[in-house]
């Protein structure tokens, strides 16, 4: 779901980049303001490798299988450095994996990192409630995989229908919007799904993961 | 596992020896140059550059073709779709299916950007260790906090890489069949998620204290890892007049 390199004109892209300095710079100023960033940073880092790599793995869903997205998990766990973690990680798959693209990389980075965000503060809420509640981590576990990976693919298809240079007439457009959503709510109620199970189980396992960073 | 984007970084190439902060500067303005370019007049010229810069950067063709492998499912996407979809003019008809140029025109845009761009990208990042790269980008002014988290998790890729390749088979060995889909089997692979997360978790605690041991956080005299001479600086003004006249050629051609 990321936009590659030459799909969008250099303005967007430069725009993408531009909108990403300020989020980018909250995110680090946040981090900077915690009790003990310098001890925050080796943690994240492994973990957004630990992300990066936890998304490799292929969920069947037949008669093909997909690959996760993991922007709200991302959120849940990393707090303010999903943002970071989500320009990193889309950086190595654009160097490594020539997945996404050098040029799309801020506007890429918008797409996953504000949904995050908002994924974070879904989960947080499950901290006023009740915390320690199984059932409560698995709601909003889910909450958080469901809206952020529902809002990436809606900004996904807004550039996309927007910004690529092709002339689409408006039933063309209508449709693509219908067909990328009704192709994309599976994956979402996935993705949900899969974001409860895995905070259950960090829940269950390592409780102090769900707070750590 | 290896990721293997740098694994001839140790040729010695014109571009090889290109000063990484000045390379950086001018392929990433090139690249950008290139996602300009909106007439088809000026894809022969992008075609043209690219494929001298690959060929002067002495990485071989096979390396191109093993990174086209995965973004070629993109480009058939839009190869397949765009001229079908997008435009009024109909140039020729297929059964129920209308070609239209407007199609053809944006696929032969995107298409020849796309490859240019994944070309510069792969010489740009094939042509110097990836940390050094890296480092060059931290010399150019990447906050430090971003260059840590890079570098950390560029180090620990790997070895998480390794461990899911470790678990998946210990699964498989146990008769788990990841193909079929089931509640209980896609359960197990959230919690295979989760196990990763752990172990990562349990590895970053000891990473910490490892840094610290070896003094990590202490105010350290900056090295001057990279020294620029007159061939880096000439090298980046070829690349910087290369990347303003796509912009300019664009331009005059009435775009952009």
């Amino acid at each position: 779901m990321h936009i590659p390199d030459g799909f969008l004109p250099a303005t967007v892209c430069a725009a993408g980049y531009v909108a990403a300095v300020p989020v980018t710079w909250y995110s680090l100023r946040k981090i900077n303001q915690r009790q003990n960033p310098r001890e925050d940073i080796p943690k994240a880092s492994v973990l957004t490798a630990a992300f990066f790599v936890v998304s490799w793995i292929h969920i069947p869903v037949p008669p093909a299988s997909v690959h996760l997205v993991l922007n709200g998990l991302l959120g849940a766990v990393l707090g303010y450095f999903a943002f970071p973690a989500i320009l990193i990680g889309l950086f190595f798959q654009a160097v490594m994996f020539q997945h996404g693209g050098l040029t799309t990389l801020g506007v890429n980075a918008l797409l996953m990192g504000l949904p995050a965000f908002l994924s974070y503060y879904i989960f947080r809420i499950r901290n006023v409630l009740r915390k320690d509640s199984k059932v409560m981590t698995g709601i909003f576990g889910f909450l958080a995989g469901f809206v952020g990976l529902g809002v990436s693919v809606a900004l996904f298809v807004v550039i996309l229908l927007n910004f690529i240079p092709a002339d689409f007439d408006i039933a063309t457009e209508r449709t693509a919007i219908y067909t990328l959503a009704l192709a994309h709510l599976p994956l979402m109620v996935i993705e949900g799904v899969f974001t409860a199970l895995v905070t259950v189980f960090l829940q269950r396992v390592r409780p102090k993961l769900l707070d750590s960073v | 596992m290896k990721l293997g984007i740098d694994e001839y970084a140790h040729l010695g190439s014109p571009l090889h020896r290109w000063d990484s902060r000045f390379k950086f500067i001018g392929l990433m303005a090139l690249i950008f140059a290139f996602s300009f370019v909106q007439d088809l007049r000026m894809l022969p010229a992008v075609v043209v550059v690219t494929c001298t810069i690959y060929i002067i950067s002495g990485l071989p063709g096979s390396f191109m073709m093993t990174r086209l492998r995965y973004p070629s499912f993109f480009l058939l996407v839009v190869v397949l779709l765009l001229p079908f979809l997008s435009g009024h003019t109909i140039v020729m008809s297929i059964g129920p299916l209308d070609l239209r140029q407007e199609g053809l025109v944006a696929v032969l845009l995107i298409a020849t950007r796309f490859l240019s761009i994944l070309t510069i990208g792969l010489v740009l990042f094939g042509t110097a260790p990836f940390l050094t790269t890296i480092k060059a980008m931290r010399a150019l002014g990447l906050p430090a906090i971003l260059t840590d988290m890079a570098f950390l998790s560029f180090r620990y890729l790997g070895e998480i890489g390794g461990d899911l390749q470790r678990m998946e088979t210990s699964m498989r060995l146990r008769g788990f069949h990841e193909r079929r889909f089931s509640r209980h089997g896609f359960a197990i692979l959230a919690w295979l998620g989760g196990s990763i997360l752990v172990r990562s978790y349990e590895r970053s605690e000891w990473v910490y204290k490892a840094m610290i041991m070896r003094g990590y956080g202490q105010a350290t005299r900056p090295r001057d890892e990279f020294h620029a001479s007159s061939y880096d600086i000439t090298v980046l003004c070829v690349a910087l007049v290369l990347a303003s006249g796509f912009v300019a050629g664009d331009m005059l051609l009435g775009h952009g």
